[in-house]
């Protein structure tokens, strides 16, 4: 047991070094191929880029950790998006009461999704799917599909747009909640819980862990990070509008699949997920200074999911055929 | 299992780097001396924008200028944005791009026009303040007065003729039917507007409504649809009623969807733009723009083998709407 731990220990570390290795390379790679990839000014492009899908990975790692998942948080980034614009606009708000009374309506919604799964005891999911739909569709009618939320004030659109000590307003948020969650992941007993319940709900409910609360927990956080999400994005765009952030959770469940966190539950870290996140989306912004199609990017990304994907369990496959090997034997004595 | 995941990244290392290969030189004209235009679509596999790329890809041989193409391939309204602030970075010369959301793009736009590089929009303009020059497509007077011109000749210059619309409120196409009504006013007085039917921008409504004028208007010459969906939804309705030939169809739309309809000669225009023209001229004016040559003010721009084009403020205008029939609607796909 103890063995197979540290087996099991050491072969994430693997994965997070192969994963950084797979981020250097790219960076190497692209650096000798586009003029401009490594300057300073494309290394902000990059973090920039990447802050709202970075922020809704980091939230979902501890969903997938609990072998949950959440769909509905690109949904949810459209609707807290324009809400943040009707706070503002049509409620007159001041930018700061309107983002907490924003984030005030993430962490409802993931508070509807944790009521779902945790009382009903319906599947994530299933209740996501449809909360999925259901955010959109409440964008949508509130906005008729054509309102938009637009001329917000430079001090806000500062936050997605400008620099602040020489980075981009916006990765000092991500940074700090980067920390917050592999802190609260890593070093909290509350967090190890999460892997716990992945692993073995009942097992996790019979050591007298409050599964329910715990799992609830991580949706709210989710609903929470997804808030702040839909305010960076709204002010780095200048706009807010119900098709924010479309296709968003794909890209961060992909990054956090491809960051060694394991769908079944259990196994993954936070880091793992920065990695995930970086390798993505130096990908996306190298193969542009490359001078290579679009959607080369959504293919390389894909075979490197799966790459991720099968690596895991192409060697439980090795070992139950090694098994197989071995019944041969012992089965001619039984018959 | 180390082992295997270490040979499985690596070999996938090896085809991105391949990847990158394929192409050698690729990269080295974005610091020289030629001239890099970027041109972005709203989105990247409609066959609308292909063809549009179609006639940047000959204004770019012809004159010698680099040209990157890219654009969104999912709905991301934010991809539009981060593309241009890749090219800032990338440092090109010029940015063509045609807007999926005004506001927000404009802020991409403002930032690269900061950082002195021209900015064309066109098919869809972006905040006035955001570009140099836009290139438009049709102005309404243009879209209106090809459209009542197409039905009179149709027509023989006389008759009854009815038009469906998409809505009655649409700001578009009221202002369309303004110019169609001036124009007809104007030119053809002994044409007549007996209906004017919405179709909600549906196919199907637009074919009821249309069986429903054929039937109550015995001597309905033609029947122009102004909404791209109405244009085989009319036609379907004509071929049905058996009329196809005493009731002509014209509108406002796509080959693709009424070539069927053209070739059975029951439509006999479709009415648009020429998308390759488009393009063509967007090239043009970006690589204008970007010597130099273009500036604000200028009454006229020429544009390689296609001449002069006017220029109306701050927007060039393609010109007269393109007329697709029989004879060449299928030199185009989209």
């Amino acid at each position: 047991m103890n063995t197979d731990k540290h087996r099991f220990k050491t072969a994430i570390l693997r994965h997070e070094t192969i994963l950084l290795c797979v981020v250097i390379l790219e960076w190497i790679y692209f650096n000798s191929v586009g003029l401009r990839f490594g300057s300073l000014d494309n290394t902000f492009d990059i973090m920039r880029h990447s802050v709202e899908i970075g922020l809704l990975a980091l939230a979902m790692t501890p969903i997938i950790l609990t072998a949950g998942i959440d769909l509905s948080v690109g949904s949810l980034l459209g609707l807290c998006a324009i809400l943040f614009g009707k706070f503002w606009r049509d409620a007159h708000m001041p930018i700061p009461l309107a983002a907490a009374c924003t984030i005030g309506i993430g962490a409802l919604a993931g508070g509807l999704n944790a009521v779902l799964i945790t009382w009903l005891r319906l599947p994530p999911l299933i209740v996501t799917l449809g909360t999925f739909s259901l955010f959109r569709g409440l964008a949508e009618a509130i906005t008729r599909g054509v309102d938009t939320f637009t001329n917000f004030p430079a001090s806000f659109l500062f936050l997605g747009q400008e620099r602040w000590l020489g980075i981009p307003a916006q990765v000092p948020i991500f940074v700090a909640a980067a920390i917050g969650i592999w802190l609260l992941v890593h070093r909290t007993t509350f967090g190890r819980s999460f892997r716990a319940i992945g692993f073995a709900p009942e097992g996790t409910r019979y050591a007298g862990i409050p599964v329910e609360r715990r799992l609830a927990m991580a949706y709210v956080l989710a609903g929470i990070v997804a808030a702040v999400a839909a305010i960076i994005y709204t002010s780095r765009l200048g706009q807010a509008k119900a098709d924010a952030g479309t296709g968003y959770e794909l890209f961060a469940i992909t990054a956090v699949v491809l960051g060694g966190t394991s769908i079944f539950g259990g196994v993954g870290t936070v880091h793992g997920t920065l990695l995930g996140v970086a390798a993505i989306a130096v990908l996306n912004n190298g193969l542009v200074h490359a001078r290579q199609p679009r959607e080369v990017a959504g293919m390389l990304t894909g075979l490197l999911l799966i790459l991720a994907l099968t690596s895991s369990t192409i060697p439980k496959m090795l070992a139950s055929l090694r098994e197989r090997r071995q019944t041969p034997v012992t089965k001619p004595i039984t018959t | 299992m180390n082992k295997i995941l270490s040979v499985l990244l690596l070999a996938c290392l090896a085809i991105v780097s391949g990847c990158g290969k394929s192409e050698p030189g690729s990269s080295s004209n974005a610091g020289g001396s030629k001239i890099t235009i970027a041109l972005m679509p709203k989105s990247k596999g409609n066959a609308y924008f292909i063809s549009c790329k179609k006639g940047a890809d000959k204004a770019a041989k012809e004159l010698g200028v680099d040209l990157v193409f890219d654009g969104p391939t999912d709905p991301d309204p934010a991809k539009q944005n981060e593309i241009i602030e890749n090219w800032i970075t990338l440092g090109v010369n010029a940015i063509a791009v045609a807007c999926e959301n005004r506001e927000g793009i404009s802020t991409a736009l403002r930032k690269a026009k900061a950082k002195g590089i021209k900015i064309i929009t066109y098919d869809a303009d972006a905040m006035t303040d955001a570009r140099d020059f836009f290139v438009n497509q049709a102005t309404p007077e243009g879209i209106g007065f090809a459209l009542m011109d197409e039905a009179a000749r149709l027509c023989g210059n006389e008759g009854e003729f009815a038009i469906i619309t998409a809505s009655l409120t649409a700001a578009n196409m009221i202002e369309w039917q303004k110019y169609i009504e001036a124009r007809r006013a104007d030119k053809y007085p002994n044409m007549k507007m007996v209906a004017l039917r919405p179709c909600d921008d549906l196919k199907d409504k637009a074919q009821s409504e249309a069986t429903a004028l054929l039937s109550a208007n015995a001597n309905l010459k033609c029947i122009m649809a102004i909404c791209s969906p109405a244009v085989p939804g009319a036609a379907e309705a004509v071929k049905q009623a058996g009329k196809t030939g005493k009731v002509k169809v014209l509108g406002l739309g796509l080959p693709n969807e009424n070539k069927r309809y053209v070739h059975d000669g029951v439509t006999d225009s479709v009415i648009l733009w020429n998308t390759e023209d488009l393009g063509y001229l967007t090239i043009f004016a970006a690589n204008a723009l970007a010597k130099g040559s273009l500036k604000a003010g200028n009454k006229t721009i020429k544009a390689g083998t296609l001449g002069e084009f006017q220029i109306e403020g701050d927007s060039i205008l393609l010109g007269k709407p393109f007329t697709f029939n029989k004879d060449n609607i299928d030199k185009f796909d989209f």
